[in-house]
């Protein structure tokens, strides 16, 4: 092929194709990763990149619960700001996503049963709709909660009283978001209902 | 059966969060990815979106300021930058219904709910990679066809109007400022 080609090739490449229509386009975008795609035989089993992952995580989970015990710290200190300074955009959001990323890590660290009190403890703070109304006492519970299980270095998921708290503590906020959000059956409706999320 | 070279593939992850960052960027590397970029908000993503050109952009949803949310909005724009298509894998701890739809209609290619694992994350790449999906422009979005699948037992009307048009072969708005400049 000669330059001209191959630079004429390339352009036509990085051409996206679009199709228009009366109210939308349809819009195929050169594919640029087309490189990466590597066709093999169903036999070829030389390399499983999911087991190689794996493992190099797992070679990482030494780190976990110090990881874990420095995302404890994190959610207490939240929990401390928002009683000294009050609750304001700044405190609620700070131990907002304290307990997010305990929801979200707390399972790859080791400690399943602190995911759903810190879930339940993200439930709270963002449904409440007035948000001067937040419960504190039940935020330190949720928050002692977190720090009881991780402490007691309760792993995996079969221990009964750690699920059982787990639950208490999502009732209960259910209750309260219930009631704070009676006058908004939409809302309500949204929040109580299952997740979807593809893990 | 396919198989994804991800010493081929450049990746950004941005994540407020190290801890969750050093976790992705353990699992690329275990996939086999050599070139990682990181960024610890939205807004020094987007700027490493433009200085690194990524072929992958993998984002948190929740993080100060300036989310994955609003994050994956700008790079949607098109002529905002070199490459509005990029796929964009939302990975993040929110998993109602009303998340996920909000982050469909955004433009994220694929939504990946913590706890994170090697599987998920590959099958998301696998997907981006091997199976990349058209683009839909309407006056109110712009991003990946939400559509995945045809539904056969669809019984409402069909939201989108008009016959087939020509198929135009369209000059990226990069090169077409770069000849009219």
């Amino acid at each position: 092929m000669s330059e001209a080609d191959s630079t004429m090739s390339d352009k036509k490449a990085s051409l996206a194709a679009v199709s228009t229509f009366a109210d939308h386009e349809v819009i195929l975008p050169p594919n640029k990763l087309k490189k990466a795609v590597r066709k093999v035989h169903d036999t070829d089993v030389e390399f499983d990149p999911v087991a190689k992952a794996e493992a190099a995580l797992a070679e990482l989970s030494e780190d976990f619960s110090a990881w874990m015990g420095e995302e404890c710290d994190r959610l207490d200190a939240a929990r401390h700001a928002m009683r000294a300074g009050g609750i304001n955009q700044g405190t609620r959001d700070t131990l907002f996503l304290a307990a997010h990323d305990i929801k979200g890590q707390a399972s790859t660290f080791g400690f399943p049963l602190v995911a759903p009190v810190a879930d339940s403890l993200c439930r709270l703070i963002e449904h409440t709709p007035d948000m001067s109304r937040l419960p504190l006492a039940l935020i330190d519970q949720h928050v002692d909660a977190v720090r009881a299980i991780v402490t007691r270095n309760t792993r995996g998921d079969s221990d009964a009283n750690a699920a059982r708290l787990a639950q208490k503590l999502r009732t209960v906020t259910d209750e309260f978001l219930a009631y704070e959000n009676r006058d908004r059956p939409d809302h309500l409706e949204a929040i109580l209902s299952p997740a979807i999320a593809p893990g | 059966m396919v198989r994804i070279d991800f010493n081929r593939l450049r990746f950004l992850i941005i994540d407020d969060n190290a801890h969750m960052r050093r976790i992705l960027r353990t699992l690329l590397h275990g996939f086999g990815t050599r070139e990682v970029y990181e960024a610890e908000d939205g807004a020094a993503g987007l700027e490493g979106f433009t200085h690194y050109s990524p072929d992958i952009v993998i984002t948190d949803w929740a993080m100060p300021i300036f989310d994955g949310l609003e994050l994956t909005q700008m790079i949607r724009q098109p002529g905002a930058n070199t490459n509005p298509y990029v796929p964009i894998i939302m990975l993040t701890g929110h998993s109602e219904k009303k998340r996920v739809i909000s982050a469909r209609d955004a433009g994220v290619t694929e939504f990946l709910a913590k706890p994170i694992s090697a599987k998920g994350l590959y099958q998301r790449v696998l997907n981006v990679v091997a199976n990349p999906r058209p683009f839909i422009r309407t006056k109110s979005y712009f991003g990946p066809d939400r559509r995945r699948n045809a539904n056969p037992n669809y019984a409402g009307p069909e939201r989108r109007k008009g016959g087939k048009a020509d198929v135009i072969k369209q000059q990226p708005l990069l090169d077409k400022a770069k000849t009219t400049a």
